[in-house]
């Protein structure tokens, strides 16, 4: 859906269906996801069946995805490596593969058999298996990092539709704010937070809105100056619509074509940024598995070029989701100029 | 222009002043203060001191004062020029900071100096010919490049440079005295990651220009392909790469953080991430300053750069 | 040393008896200030070669070559003030400066340094030191017994801070006013008359409790011997006994130390202790995980520590030498006994139970270090007492889960903060794995190190690892006795302390063993720790460094070391 499409008049007709599908999906997959990761120790026994339905989800979703996107090759594969690593999220519990914390043999390299267990893509120092590591650590990436950019966006929409809109000194008040935090370079902004709140999952939530809602705000700030003069609005307006209402129902559905194309931009700085601040030491901790934290754990220890496999798998495996993000952005926006 | 460097100047200091002011509220906690004495005196030194001992431990360090009148000191010191003593290192803030950013400042300059003229290059040559096969290669190998996050490049760089072929060291901290091998790693980590960002916003920028109707004018108008390339494209597509370049003087601060960390490089961003860790508050400051400062020069120059280099762009 | 000790024939005819050890007898007899060659050669066995009689240097080859610098990988820390040192780093970056008044090797027996003999009294409550003639200071002073006196009482100054306080020695030349601080604790100051100068070479200590200790105290980290003429920082005015100084120091960065050659007046510089090799001396810094990489790498020529989980990749660097050697070190996961549900001896005694020691040591050191019984002495002390090893019995913990109205199963949680490595925390989860069997859910907590020392002795359940001692008696007055200041159990049982101090009252070793024998089973009885190993020490050096040895507390001895 461009956002050239007609605004006001048809928007109870089949454009929000769509919407709701999408929605509905994605809240399938995303809610079980979330509740898994977060709050797994409170759930106890029951918490796998939780991600039952968000499998079908996923697959369902996949195909949607295809099905509208089939003519930009770069956005299918895009949505390919994505809807990998979804369905690797959502289906991991039931994988049959080892424990992810269990420390088996130490230093076996890929591909071979020691005391009886395959060891597909080896063992770190530890002596924990690298394949089963990978697959449950794109759990933690995925939910914290999709999270924090939502978190993001709302925070930064919200802030943008309202200082675009309104303008006068809300605008004043909210782009000197925005300054305030656009003034660090993002990495100082990050230990900052994190030092002070402590790390963990949701103080990264705290840090990466910190670092994104300002700069999403001042897209969103644009798109709406830029929008407030159409007639759509001033429709609205003269009709006596509650400004919330107008920002929320007329604005925002027709800014939204660019700003997806940023949500998947900003997904993949998101998850580098997880991935580089677990690394430092301060994002999630130990011992859950996580790729940021295998990379930190084997970099003294691939000292040697045959222990390189234990840097080598968990890079591959961040890019690989990071890529996906980028060429499903790529994709998009090169769809969205074609039209 | 003047009025909207002198804007920017104010708003600088503004935003200097309410950091500062916020972190040294932050920093004044009992958590930091422990976790100070932890650092330095040792987990089982600091539960076993009394608490006079601890209390005078804190008084020669001047962390017993409150908020305000240690944060008025500062201010004052800072007028002198005396940025403080760093807790951790025992030298003072000034020398550490002048250090770190001079070893930054060459790792930066030696960044720019090879990043900006090939991702130019490089995102006019791919833009050029849009949808060509040098094109294909370009846009892929640059959303490749800044699909890898920077640890896994180093990680990867290291596992092939260093370990497997042997060409450079493993870690950059130059004991032996400075050499430019040293500097290799930590400088490809950050070229490939900047070099594909640069090129992916040139190579847009230029497709838009190369598509847009002045320059098909040009085409079919009959002039040679490498003057209307020369004269009328390349003004207009480098407006917003050249804006970008001096932004990533942001950028490569905040990028030289974990790279540093991971080389073990003595510069700007080990030297805040360890005073981090450590608590050390002056340094923390002083650092927090000289990037806000950085930063919003950065931005002040893209405007300026901006400003000077599109035509329709002229008042300030 | 001529004149014979009182208790000396009695050691004698315990060894005859064979109720002793020769080893034991060697320890006993150094103890009461016999030299190690005459020790040896009473007990009838050759001594280890040492350079000459009391020197306190292992012997070099003759071969060995002048010259070269050493380049050590290692956290560099400041130097600021050698008594108040809180990180084993800074003293091993000032021992090549300044030196103890007496030295324990790598082997756990102590010897004479700056001190060439001492003597106890029969009730070991005056000890009368000898200090070595012929020492010279770096500014070509001669070492008198008058600066070791000004050291000591600067020790026992509570104003200082210094930790040495905390050793037992110390801590008798200082007595309670009778004052409270505002925490409440018990204000203290020095003896009047605790340190005597007899003579220009002679000190005695009368100190307010029996002692056993004292020599061994001497040779702690902290026990650095100044010139009276020192003011904080060290780094600015190095000077000592021992043959480098400081040329360069910047924390985070480098240490750089050189041979010294000539006294500040221009005279030549002769070291007491003969013949030292290297020229210069650097260290440079490097975080524990990086130092094995350092080494693969050829940017230092040893490390500071091996730890466990880079064994591995040590043995695959070509050239190195590996060493390792039984410490008294270990990781105690202690349970604080007057807080629910620890307060319960059953539920202690059932965690003891359900948990397999020597299965947790094989699984994190493999075939390295030893299997310890939860009782925190070691069999490298001298008054090890071998009580009867503890089987694994998971019907009896359930048994005792039971009684205790555990029936259900426990959920506990045990805090480690992977201080020393993350093999604390694989110690941890095996522990995990193993109460699961008797239906006590443990929880890991893993937090960051700094976190970790806000809390360390508050957390109900956690998991602190213990330095090396070299005497067994040592660590427990420091950990159970009743008030102690590193007592995070809250353990206080009189019985014990009564016991203890027995103990530590008695030179002779058999006599010891069997005291030691009852605070063993109390201490095991009470069940406050689980403690399953004693570590081994690694160090790892490249093939040109000829000398360089692992020490149990990790201090690198550097006198004797040489380079090819």
């Amino acid at each position: 859906m461009s956002s050239r499409a007609a605004p006001g008049g048809r928007r109870f007709q089949r454009p929000l269906t769509r919407t709701e599908t999408w929605v509905t999906l994605l809240a399938l997959i995303w809610l079980p996801l979330v509740a898994y990761v977060m709050f797994r120790p409170a759930l106890g026994p029951a918490a796998p069946y939780l991600l039952l339905p968000a499998g079908p989800a996923v697959i369902v979703t996949y195909i949607m995805a295809v099905r509208r996107w089939h003519e930009s090759r770069i956005a299918l594969i895009g949505v390919t490596l994505v809807g990998f690593w979804l369905l690797v999220a959502v289906t991991v519990p039931y994988l049959p593969i080892a424990d992810p914390n269990k420390p088996l043999v130490p230093l076996v390299p890929p591909a071979t058999i020691r005391q009886g267990m395959l060891f597909v893509l080896g063992s770190d120092v530890r002596g924990r298996d690298i394949l089963s590591r990978t697959l449950w650590g794109c759990q933690r990436v995925l939910v914290w990092g999709i999270t924090a950019t939502a978190v993001a966006y709302g925070v930064g929409a919200g802030f943008g539709l309202v200082g675009g809109y309104l303008g006068g000194w809300w605008d004043e008040l909210v782009s000197f704010v925005g300054n305030i935090f656009l003034s660090f370079p993002v990495m100082v902004l990050f230990i900052l937070v994190l030092d002070v709140l402590g790390p963990s999952g949701f103080n990264i939530i705290l840090a990466v809105t910190c670092s994104s809602a300002p700069i999403i705000m001042r897209i969103v700030r644009g798109l709406a100056l830029d929008a407030r003069s159409r007639d759509y609005i001033q429709a609205a307006q003269t009709r006596g619509e509650h400004p919330l209402w107008i920002m929320l129902v007329e604005l925002l559905p027709n800014v939204r074509g660019p700003l997806i194309v940023d949500a998947c931009l900003r997904l993949g700085y998101t998850t580098v940024a997880i991935t580089t601040l677990t690394f430092l030491g301060l994002g999630l901790q130990p011992p859950d598995p996580d790729w940021g934290l295998m990379i930190k754990e084997a970099a003294p220890a691939a000292l040697l070029w045959k222990y390189s496999y234990m840097l080598i798998v968990p890079s591959l495996a961040v890019s690989s989701l990071i890529l996906g993000f980028n060429f499903t952005a790529d994709g998009l926006r090169e769809m969205s100029q074609r039209d | 222009m003047g009025q909207l460097l002198i804007r920017r100047l104010i708003q600088m200091l503004l935003i200097m002043l309410v950091v500062s002011a916020l972190l040294f509220a932050i920093f004044d906690s009992d958590q930091f203060r422990r976790k100070v004495a932890v650092a330095e005196l040792g987990g089982l030194g600091l539960a076993t001191l009394s608490a006079d001992d601890y209390h005078a431990w804190l008084d020669r360090r001047g962390l017993n004062q409150p908020f305000f009148v240690r944060y008025v000191a500062w201010l004052d010191q800072l007028g002198h020029g005396d940025f403080g003593q760093s807790i951790e290192k025992d030298v003072a803030v000034s020398t550490l900071l002048g250090e770190s950013l001079s070893n930054t400042a060459v790792l930066a300059f030696f960044v720019f100096l090879i990043m900006v003229p090939v991702s130019l290059t490089l995102g006019v040559l791919a833009g050029m010919q849009e949808g060509s096969a040098l094109d294909r290669i370009i846009s892929f190998l640059a959303v490749f490049t800044t699909s890898i996050p920077q640890i896994a490049t180093a990680a990867l760089l290291t596992v092939i440079l260093a370990l497997g072929l042997g060409w450079v060291p493993t870690k950059s901290a130059m004991d032996d005295g400075w050499s430019f091998r040293a500097l290799v790693l930590p400088l490809l980590t950050l070229l490939i990651y900047d070099i594909g960002y640069l090129v992916r916003m040139t190579r847009a920028s230029m497709t838009e220009v190369m598509a847009s109707h002045y320059i098909r004018t040009a085409v079919l108008k009959g002039l040679p392909y490498h003057r209307v390339i020369l004269r009328h494209a390349l003004r207009n597509a480098l407006i917003v790469p050249v804006t970008l370049i001096f932004l990533e003087l942001n950028g490569v601060l905040s990028q030289v953080v974990v790279v540093e960390v991971f080389f073990q490089y003595r510069g700007f961003g080990r030297m805040l991430f360890d005073a981090a860790n450590f608590g050390d508050i002056q340094v923390l400051q002083a650092g927090t300053l000289v990037a806000v400062c950085v930063a919003v020069a950065s931005q002040g120059l893209s405007d300026v750069a901006y400003g000077l280099i599109n035509p329709r762009v002229r008042v300030a | 040393m001529s004149i014979a000790h009182p208790l000396l024939p009695g050691l004698c005819e315990q060894l005859e008896r064979g109720v002793m050890s020769r080893r034991e007898f060697i320890r006993c007899a150094t103890l009461i200030g016999m030299t190690a060659r005459t020790a040896h050669a009473m007990a009838g066995s050759t001594a280890p070669a040492m350079a000459a009689e009391t020197l306190p240097f292992p012997a070099v080859d003759p071969g060995a070559k002048h010259g070269g610098i050493l380049r050590i990988g290692q956290m560099v820390g400041k130097m600021h003030d050698p008594a108040t040192y809180s990180w084993n780093e800074m003293s091993n970056q000032t021992r090549p400066i300044l030196e103890y008044l007496t030295m324990i090797g790598p082997d756990n027996v102590v010897r004479p340094m700056l001190v060439d003999w001492w003597q106890p009294s029969a009730d070991l409550r005056t000890w009368t030191l000898h200090v070595r003639s012929g020492v010279k200071w770096h500014n070509g002073d001669e070492l008198t017994a008058e600066h070791v006196a000004w050291n000591i009482r600067r020790w026992t100054d509570p104003a200082l801070g210094s930790s040495n306080l905390g050793l037992s020695t110390f801590a008798a030349l200082t007595e309670f006013t009778g004052g409270r601080d505002a925490k409440g604790k018990a204000v203290r100051r020095a003896l009047k008359n605790g340190v005597e100068v007899l003579d220009s070479h002679t000190v005695r200590l009368n100190l307010a409790r029996p002692t056993l200790s004292v020599a061994e105290d001497c040779a702690e980290y902290c026990t650095l011997i100044v010139h009276p003429s020192f003011v904080a920082p060290l780094s600015h005015q190095p000077m000592g006994t021992g043959p480098y100084t400081l040329a360069d120091l910047r924390v985070g960065e480098r240490c750089i130390l050189k041979r010294v050659t000539h006294t500040t007046d221009g005279r030549e510089f002769r070291y007491w202790g003969g013949d030292v090799y290297l020229d210069e001396i650097h260290f440079y810094n490097y975080e524990q995980e990086y130092q094995t990489a350092a080494l693969a790498s050829g940017s230092v020529d040893a490390i500071y520590e091996l730890t466990i989980e880079q064994l591995e990749l040590a043995q695959s660097i070509p050239g190195a030498q590996i060493l390792s050697v039984e410490s008294a070190q270990t990781l105690c996961c202690r349970m604080q006994v007057d807080v629910k549900p620890f307060d319960d001896v059953r539920v202690r005694r059932a965690v003891v139970k359900a948990a397999d020691n020597a299965r947790i040591k094989d699984l994190v050191f493999g075939a390295h270090g030893s299997v310890a019984h939860n009782y925190h002495v070691a069999p490298i002390h001298p008054e090890y007492f071998p009580l009867p090893p503890p089987v694994r019995d998971v019907a009896g913990a359930k048994q005792l889960l039971k009684e205790a109205g555990y029936e259900k199963g426990l959920d506990l949680t045990i805090c480690v903060g992977n201080n020393d490595g993350p093999w604390q925390q694989a110690v941890c989860e095996a522990l995990r794995d193993q109460v699961k069997d008797a239906g006590i859910n443990l929880k890991v907590e893993v937090l960051p190190a700094t976190k970790y020392w806000e809390v360390w002795n508050q957390v109900p359940f956690g998991a602190t690892s213990w330095a090396h001692r070299p005497l067994g008696t040592m660590a427990l007055a420091q950990a159970y006795r009743t008030g102690a200041s590193w007592n995070e159990t809250h353990f206080s049982d009189p019985k014990f302390d009564l016991a203890l101090s027995e103990a530590e009252a008695t030179l002779d070793v058999a006599e010891r063993r069997l005291k030691m024998q009852k605070v063993e089973q109390l201490l095991e009885d009470a069940a406050i720790v689980l403690q399953a190993f004693w570590r081994p020490v690694f160090s790892l050096a490249s093939s040109r460094v000829r000398g360089y040895r692992p020490h149990p507390a990790r201090q690198i001895q550097l006198t004797k070391v040489w380079m090819t």
